[in-house]
């Protein structure tokens, strides 16, 4: 381990030495973000191992290297060269979306509909009401709700409420790859975050256009609303039949090359979703899932090639979602992130527990299940940006927040989560 | 958003049946190209449907030059010195004569072609012509090992054939690597003096050097890593050190495929790590080819009316200095019981090397000719791939009938692959 940090010093040493024999270009990617780059991957790759070493999750690992070199920390990697390689994290999102998609079984679902059913509404609603109230009871040190009171205050806490209800189908994906799982837990895990990234859509919608409206934006009408949100869903419910159409198309008379083919349909999806602004990760979910259920194709290839390529996936996505944590911004509300980030673990024990129990799930599920739905990641920052961008008077404050609490819930999700499998004796990969 | 979608459908069915069509030349000349994939990134590519927008293709350089330095680090692999000192000198004395007259006769013929027929001053006359001539040289082993897989028994000339590939491979990377050195574009910093050509050519080798040792130390002397964490973690490593010495190189402007051939070169001949990594190259090679594949259609934008007889003429030109080189290898420096007059018509086919060079090109001297370059060398490369397998057959047919042949099992190894 000391070795391959001394060789990553040189590397960083060695950089240095070359910078006076370029000129600074602009333009094209810079050709300094890729070194960068591949010193991320393999910093993040050494330290991926030594969090395996120290029996946490490999991903932490990753998202801490990210953290280290990323601008908020020692500013190897800037700002700069994390937008110069976006593309590379849509890529990570898309294939890991896909993944997401096609693990995602039809009997599955049947079998374990009520449990998931159960738990999702129980925890949606258990994080909107402890959160709300929590918000609206401590008003004074919540930054995104100095002078504003009323029913605004409410619409504004509810917006908040609904990002911190948002789980992470990524990390959730990455712990299970990692550890092997595919016990009643992994499933039952798997299965309420992917439904769950699609109701939260829902949700974010309406709370945004409530919030809006309360602060006196220009706001829609409620059946304005409802028709922009199932146009938004419909948008990607399309995109996703055809691309899944596609898909199935390839593995009926093709066949080959998995791996290019999936990287391929990616890209062109994510160039489908930019121009026609439909949501990446939830289009290649619903295609993965059709591919592998309703599809009158064999989907175990693909699937199979992109479990041998998710770990490379994970390490770039973990990696630069580290690099993008903005730590300084944060640090200064820890009390309120740290009283925030307990709450909401309260209330997804409590309705997990709940849940497991009405629903008359397994026992693991009953009492590891809470633990799978603490992490959140890329869709909860997401979120946070676009209130941020649309929203200003209180998106950015708003974001400083929600992006402390999320990075506490990476940091301590994937351990907890980790565990509950372990317990659970569904880990098969030491 | 209907367009769109439409777009999605239009490139799928083109694909597949691009597919189809060329799935016939596979089962009936062992075609081992990728057309399809070209035809499927011009698609996407800017010029048709913008799925994939100018910026976007500038947006895939990590995963290009992942590619371009994963071509050059599996052919550094290659050259294993504990290998490569059981091979014959005949073999060796081929090999070498073959490479430098087809790059000599290709060299002079391009020169002519750029200066005296097209205008170009030396300077540019040579950049292109270096290039081209570079990619003339290049023969692909993919051919030879399909053909040779199929026959299930090989000639005694395989083994040659096989070793001469790489040698072409070799001469290709190192001429191209050389050429960015000797004729650096770019700026450096104003504190220090701006290096001569021998000071980048060694630059370049140093550049990779470095790294070589540096990933060396990393993955440890003894396969450490692949023991006890698995392909995955290999991967995520390899990647790592290419995507760095690719980005050293991209930095200084230099050829990030000729950075990793020297990185590759030292991880085959240091510690025990190098099988594991050789199959890890040797695995992903496909893909990694295809991708680049499909970026160089993405990025192919003919426009220059050059395109239209520099590419036809650079075909014949390949055609005629691999014949003659072939010939010369085959014919007067080969001994008696190795002669093949024609050698050159086994090593037609040029494969993922010659379009990474290309594309490397087309990053690096955007400013000279590129689409011509990457038209000509595609053009090459599509061609050539048609006809490989099928001249392959016939020489060694003709070998064979002349030497006898000999069971796989006792030739088959790869000449410098232990």
């Amino acid at each position: 381990m000391i070795r391959r940090l001394v060789v990553l010093m040189l590397l960083v040493g060695g950089a240095v030495l070359l910078e006076p024999l370029r000129a600074p270009t602009e333009g094209v990617i810079a050709p300094r973000s890729l070194f960068l780059f591949g010193i991320l991957l393999l910093t993040a790759d050494t330290f991926g191992a030594l969090a395996h070493d120290l029996r946490v999750p490999r991903l932490l690992g990753y998202l801490v290297a990210g953290l280290a070199l990323g601008p908020s920390v020692a500013g190897i990697v800037p700002a700069g060269v994390l937008d110069d390689l976006g593309m590379m994290k849509r890529l990570a999102v898309g294939l890991i979306a896909v993944l997401a998609g096609a693990e995602l079984r039809l009997a599955d679902l049947r079998q374990r509909g009520r449990v998931i059913a159960t738990i999702l509404v129980l925890q949606t609603a258990f994080v909107l009401v402890a959160v709300i109230a929590t918000t609206l009871l401590s008003s004074r040190w919540i930054p995104f709700l100095d002078g504003i009171s009323g029913s605004p205050a409410f619409f504004v806490a509810l917006l908040f409420a609904v990002m911190l209800t948002v789980n992470s189908p990524m990390v959730t994906l990455a712990l299970l790859t990692e550890a092997g799982a595919r016990g009643p837990l992994a499933r039952t895990t798997l299965g309420v975050v992917l439904v769950a990234d699609v109701v939260v859509i829902l949700l974010f919608t309406g709370s945004f256009s409530l919030a809006q409206a309360s602060l006196g934006g220009a706001a829609a009408g409620a059946p304005q609303i409802m028709a922009q949100l199932l146009w938004e869903v419909l948008k990607a419910v399309l995109a996703g039949v055809v691309i899944g159409s596609i898909m199935s198309l390839y593995l009926h008379f093709v066949k080959r090359e998995l791996v290019v083919f999936a990287v391929v349909v990616v890209f062109a999806t994510a160039g489908a979703a930019e121009a026609l602004h439909f949501e990446l990760l939830l289009t290649l979910v619903i295609a993965g899932f059709l591919v592998e259920n309703v599809a009158p194709v064999r989907a175990e290839p693909l699937v199979e090639t992109l479990h041998q390529a998710a770990i490379p996936v994970f390490v770039v996505f973990f990696a630069m979602t580290g690099a993008e944590l903005r730590v300084q911004e944060f640090v200064g509300f820890w009390p309120v992130v740290v009283g925030l980030v307990l709450v909401r673990m309260v209330a997804i024990y409590t309705s997990g527990r709940l849940g497991g129990r009405w629903a008359g799930a397994e026992e693991p599920v009953t009492r590891y299940g809470w633990t799978g739905l603490v992490p959140q990641a890329g869709v909860a920052l997401g979120l946070a940006t676009t209130v941020a961008d649309r929203l200003p008077g209180i998106g950015v404050p708003m974001q400083t927040l929600t992006v402390g609490i999320i990075a506490l819930n990476q940091a301590l999700g994937p351990i907890l989560f980790r565990r509950g499998l372990e317990r659970a004796g569904e880990v098969t990969i030491q | 958003m209907q367009t769109t979608l439409a777009a999605l459908a239009v490139i799928t069915v083109g694909y597949i049946l691009a597919y189809l069509v060329f799935d016939r030349l596979r089962d009936r000349f062992g075609y081992v190209g990728g057309a399809e994939y070209v035809f499927i990134g011009f698609l996407l590519g800017p010029r048709i449907t913008g799925l994939l927008g100018a910026e976007q293709v500038q947006d895939l350089t990590p995963i290009v030059s992942l590619a371009l330095g994963w071509l050059g680090m599996l052919l550094g692999t290659y050259f294993r010195l504990p290998t490569m000192a059981t091979i014959e000198a005949s073999h060796l004395r081929i090999a070498f004569s073959e490479a430098l007259i087809t790059f000599g006769c290709a060299l002079g013929a391009l020169l002519a072609l750029f200066h005296s027929l097209l205008g170009y001053p030396w300077p540019e006359a040579t950049v292109q012509a270096v290039t081209l001539a570079a990619v003339a040289t290049l023969s692909s082993s993919a051919a030879i090992d399909a053909v040779s897989r199929k026959a299930g028994q090989v000639a005694p000339i395989f083994p040659v054939l096989q070793l001469t590939a790489r040698i072409d491979a070799l001469v290709g990377v190192a001429a191209f690597g050389l050429l960015l050195a000797v004729f650096h574009l770019g700026q450096v910093s104003l504190e220090v003096r701006p290096p001569t050509a021998t000071e980048w050519a060694v630059i370049n080798l140093a550049v990779g050097v470095a790294s070589g040792v540096l990933f060396h130390l990393f993955l440890g002397p003894r396969g450490h890593l692949h023991e006890v964490e698995g392909n995955s973690r290999l991967f995520v490593a390899l990647a790592g050190a290419i995507v760095v010495a690719s980005g050293a190189s991209y930095y200084l402007n230099l050829s990030p495929i000729f950075t990793n051939l020297v990185l590759g070169f030292i991880l085959a001949n240091s510690g025990s790590a190098h099988r594991d990594v050789t199959r890890l190259l040797l695995n992903t090679e496909r893909p990694v080819y295809l991708a680049l594949l499909i970026f160089a259609g993405a990025a192919w934008s003919p426009s220059s009316p050059e395109l239209l007889f520099v590419a036809p003429l650079f075909v014949l030109v390949r055609l005629g200095a691999r014949f003659l080189g072939g010939w010369t290898a085959g014919a007067v420096i080969a001994p008696p019981e190795l002669r093949t007059p024609k050698l050159g018509r086994a090593l037609l086919a040029q494969g993922g090397i010659a379009v990474a060079l290309a594309v490397n090109y087309t990053q690096v001297r955007p400013d000279l000719n590129a689409d011509v370059i990457l038209t000509a060398t595609l053009v090459s490369v599509l061609l050539f791939d048609i006809v490989a397998s099928r001249e392959i057959g016939q020489v060694v047919g003709r070998t064979t009938s002349s030497s006898g042949l000999e069971r796989k099992e006792e030739h088959v190894a790869e000449p410098l692959r232990q």
